[in-house]
């Protein structure tokens, strides 16, 4: 008596390019008029788009959340957050000692690293319990601040090993997500097959992206240097009159370079590392399958952050969708979980909103699935 | 009617039939009859061609989907989920209401805090004034350096700031002290403690006493009518409200950081209108020129305009603009006063930090035609 819709693919992204820009240009313009205001709203309008044209085996997913969730969470983080935010930056300068203010300030910037990570926790946790796909809702299980830690931890090894414990990171961080996110009363699993390392297929890719950040990096400082040597002798710049501004325009200039020769060099890592973790996800024994490309994954994120340059942030979520268009087109499920037997979620609803995040302005303006 | 239901308990959708009952929508599926209020529904459609129902509270995650074309039956009992806000949409009211919210705080922010500045300036305890004064004095010690040779040159400067100040009876003339430092740029400007501190450049820009006093005489009516703090707390309004509105840290604690660092010591145009009438003020009620300091916002424009405006010192820049408040100086100047200090006590504070380093830009300009030294 089941009627599964019959899909021309398991994911599939039907929203146009043209109608996200629409309602990104009304938002960008409202949060304009309401001094940033509108961003709950706006974000909230953005994602029910962008959800309800998400099909999955041919049925939408459905973003259930409301703005008014979402400004209740700002102001749940006002006390958490602003307030010692504020006491930190505003009021310890001139109420505490130099050194003592500085040591907090120092505290408050190595604290919020955990709390970026929680708060991201949090953030997924609302998002998943305001998605719904066949009425079924999803959750994430597990402590923010466990995860928190556990990132801590992991953002403590990548520094020390000058970055090369990166990939490793962001399986750990991959599983401890996936691990605890459910889908109604069924908890996806974070496994390799065959004894395979988690990392598979990730290691070259990254020292590509190492070393070309590394060799384009020097590059640009010459690079930089070559171009301001080129516009002082042709009298464009005056070096004596502004030596400390030619100082700047170069290491701006150069690292312009370097963030350049970052984004392309380690380009095929994050398209093997999205591969990766997808292969490592499972659902009552179903796959997945991401067919991430370099140069097509290097195209929609150079569009993307066109877009978030040239709009000065204000249509980020157009590079959001990108992102989540480029994903679900190239996803696919191996085998069917027995959906018959998958029931509601028992998870409790998040009712915090996404708090933190919006603070630390983490999604894109979109969301994070 | 066909459609589509999932019943919220498992992941799959049945067939059903439905019917629009004029009060309730009834879904049929095999022997089972459901019956929804529509009061108590609405839309999550897929926008690509199928309507979505559901109950609104509580969500227990039951679906109604059936294609589109059915919309008219739909609209014929139920207009009021044909409305955008069925679908989660926002009214006008809100939009406004936010717009309301939003323009109400940055006018308590923007507007309100830069009204009660002066009150809550005043307020402020003299240990975070102190504070403040000393974030300020790490600032000024990064970029300039004590002169070990200007101590009778400060001597002179402080004896004439506080005969100018006794004249008008300042309140805070036993409390404000005029440091010489060596600087690269010429400038003056005042710190929340009631220093004073005048650069050597500054110094060698003028070729009068009177164009020096006519500044320092500028920098004491900041003071007196405690334009530093209520800056301060301005620029902490400001960020506060930059801060909270925005939603991230970034704008807000630049401005805040650079409220209580010098380069955020910029005035208000209004404040440096005051304290430009104030300090004239005092200069009358002394017995000095006016002419002096209209020569020195002449010299201040050739600077700007020599230097660029990139490299202007922000306690100049900040100045409206330097012709106008010429004029405005030159209005009230009157002739056949004494210079404010002797030959003798020019050239010893014209030697203070062993004198200007360099020629500052328009330091070889000619002459202001209102005459550039003797008295006026």
């Amino acid at each position: 008596m089941t009627a599964e819709a019959a899909p021309s693919q398991t994911f599939a992204h039907s929203g146009k390019f043209f109608n996200v820009l629409g309602l990104a240009l009304k938002n960008a313009g409202l949060t304009i008029l309401t001094l940033t205001m509108y961003r709950f709203w706006a974000r909230t309008s953005m994602r029910r788009r962008l959800w309800s044209r998400t099909w999955v085996l041919g049925d939408p997913l459905e973003y259930t959340g409301s703005a008014g969730e979402l400004f209740r969470g700002f102001l749940i983080s006002l006390p958490c957050f602003f307030l010692p935010a504020i006491f930190v930056f505003y009021i310890a300068p001139i109420a505490m000692e130099p050194v003592a203010a500085g040591w907090l300030t120092f505290g408050f910037y190595i604290f919020s690293v955990p709390l970026i990570a929680a708060a991201r926790f949090w953030m997924r946790r609302y998002q998943l319990s305001r998605t719904r796909w066949r009425g079924i809702r999803l959750g994430l299980a597990g402590s923010a601040w466990g995860f928190a830690a556990a990132s801590w931890g992991w953002w403590v090894l990548q520094t020390l090993s000058l970055g090369w414990y990166t990939p490793a990171a962001r399986i750990n961080r991959a599983r401890l997500m996936w691990e605890n996110t459910r889908f109604g009363d069924q908890p996806f699993q974070f496994e390799t097959r065959n004894g395979e390392s988690p990392q598979k297929g990730m290691w070259w890719p990254f020292a590509m992206g190492w070393f070309g950040t590394a060799i384009g990096g020097v590059l640009s400082f010459i690079f930089a240097g070559a171009i301001l040597a080129g516009l002082t002798m042709a009298g464009l710049i005056n070096v004596e009159d502004g030596g400390m501004m030619v100082g700047f325009l170069a290491i701006v200039l150069a690292g312009a370079f370097t963030a350049i020769a970052y984004f392309i060099s380690f380009a095929p890592y994050r398209a093997a590392a999205m591969n990766r973790i997808a292969a490592q996800i499972t659902i009552d024994g179903a796959r997945f399958r991401l067919k991430a490309k370099t140069l097509s994954l290097l195209g929609f994120e150079t569009l993307g952050w066109l877009f978030l340059i040239f709009s000065l942030g204000l249509l980020t979520p157009v590079a959001g969708f990108l992102q989540v268009r480029y994903i679900l087109n190239r996803l696919e499920l191996i085998e069917a979980p027995r959906f018959a037997e998958i029931g509601q979620s028992v998870l409790a609803d998040s009712d915090a909103g996404e708090s933190l995040g919006d603070a630390f302005d983490l999604d894109m303006g979109v969301g994070v699935i | 009617m066909q459609a589509r239901y999932a019943d919220g308990r498992a992941a799959i959708f049945s067939e059903a039939e439905i019917e629009f009952a004029p009060e309730k929508l009834i879904i049929r599926t095999g022997e089972r009859a459901i019956e929804w209020a529509y009061a108590d529904l609405s839309r999550t459609d897929d926008h690509n061609g199928r309507i979505v129902l559901r109950r609104r509270k509580p969500d227990t995650g039951e679906r109604l989907m059936f294609d589109d074309w059915n919309d008219e039956q739909l609209a014929a009992v139920a207009p009021q989920l044909m409305k955008p806000r069925a679908q989660g949409v926002e009214g006008r009211r809100t939009v406004v209401a936010l717009m309301t919210l939003a323009w109400s705080l940055a006018g308590a922010f923007l507007i309100g805090i830069p009204f009660a500045a002066d009150p809550m300036a005043r307020a402020m305890p003299e240990k975070y004034r102190t504070q403040i004064a000393d974030i300020s004095w790490s600032q000024v010690n990064a970029f300039t350096a004590q002169c070990d040779d200007s101590d009778e040159a400060t001597q002179i400067l402080n004896d004439l700031a506080y005969r100018i100040m006794e004249r008008s009876n300042v309140p805070e003339r036993d409390d404000i002290w005029i440091t010489v430092a060596d600087a690269g740029f010429p400038n003056a400007f005042a710190l929340p403690d009631n220093s004073i501190i005048v650069t050597d450049e500054l110094i060698g820009l003028a070729e009068h006493p009177d164009e020096l006093t006519g500044v320092l005489a500028h920098e004491i009516a900041h003071i007196e009518h405690n334009h530093i703090m209520r800056n301060v707390v301005r620029q902490i309004g400001a960020g506060i409200f930059f801060d909270v509105v925005f939603g991230g840290a970034g704008a807000g604690q630049a401005i805040a950081i650079a409220s209580v660092n010098l380069a955020g010591l910029r005035y208000s145009r209004g404040d440096e209108s005051d304290a430009d009438s104030r300090g004239m003020d005092y200069l009358d009620a002394a017995g000095i020129s006016t002419a002096g300091i209209a020569r020195m916002f002449n010299r201040f424009e050739a600077y700007e305009e020599e230097a660029g405006a990139g490299d202007i010192p922000s306690m100049l820049s900040s100045h409206p603009a330097s012709r106008e408040r010429a004029v405005a100086a030159q209005a009230r100047a009157r002739e056949g006063l004494a210079p404010s200090l002797d030959d003798r006590q020019w050239r010893i504070v014209q030697q203070a930090c062993g004198g200007a380093d360099e020629p500052a830009p328009g330091e070889e300009r000619e002459a202001p035609e209102t005459g550039a030294t003797g008295a006026d």
